[in-house]
């Protein structure tokens, strides 16, 4: 559960920041964070997935 | 090149000498280029993301690069994470100076949250590079 938390911590520090940085308007600013946030933590999730059945 | 590209290049603003003073500060001490720049909720939020950033990998026990913890060719693949270090600023210049993150040892390595603290703060350093860009165009006038 830590890593789980710490992971979303780490997105949500970077979708804050690609999120000021890209877009013009507020609404498109966050609209966009969240999306990162989203992506960040979605394909985190997969990989962790795919990582897990693979036999190292 | 058609002779409208060549008036349009011709017609380019020079970058303003403060813009790059902005973009050293910004460096320098993350946040403050926004500050100059009086845009306080930017200041606050990317600053803020880069100082909490670097503050919790230390906190997680991540260790910073330097050119002192490789030996022979394998100094040189220091060089990359210590690049994205050296985004922090003064942050960086400082913890180097106190041997605050930079010291190898194996207890902290063997924390759980070590190479989280590693990966936080390789991301403060280039996160805070993200923000220097941003202080830079503002002053240079090519974005809001």
């Amino acid at each position: 559960m830590r890593h789980f938390l710490v992971m979303c911590l780490f997105a949500a520090m970077a979708s804050v920041v690609f999120g000021v940085m890209a877009k013009n308007t507020n609404r498109e600013r966050w609209l966009y964070g969240v999306k990162i946030f989203a992506e960040f933590v979605v394909i985190g999730l997969v990989l962790a997935w795919i990582l897990y059945f693979i036999p190292w | 090149m058609v002779k409208s590209e060549r008036l349009q290049v011709e017609h380019v603003e020079p970058t303003p000498g403060s813009a790059w003073l902005v973009a050293i500060a910004a460096w320098f001490i993350p946040g403050s280029g926004h500050l100059m720049l009086k845009k306080w909720g930017r200041a606050a939020m990317m600053g803020g993301v880069v100082w909490l950033c670097f503050f919790l990998g230390l906190a997680m026990g991540g260790h910073m690069f330097d050119l002192s913890t490789g030996q022979g060719s394998s100094v040189w693949l220091q060089v990359p994470p210590m690049i994205a270090n050296m985004g922090s600023g003064a942050l960086y210049i400082v913890s180097w100076l106190l041997n605050i993150g930079f010291e190898d040892d194996p207890v902290q390595a063997a924390r759980a949250t070590y190479e989280y603290g590693n990966t936080f703060l390789l991301i403060a350093g280039l996160l805070n590079y993200l923000t220097v860009l941003d202080a830079f165009d503002i002053a240079a006038g090519r974005r809001s």
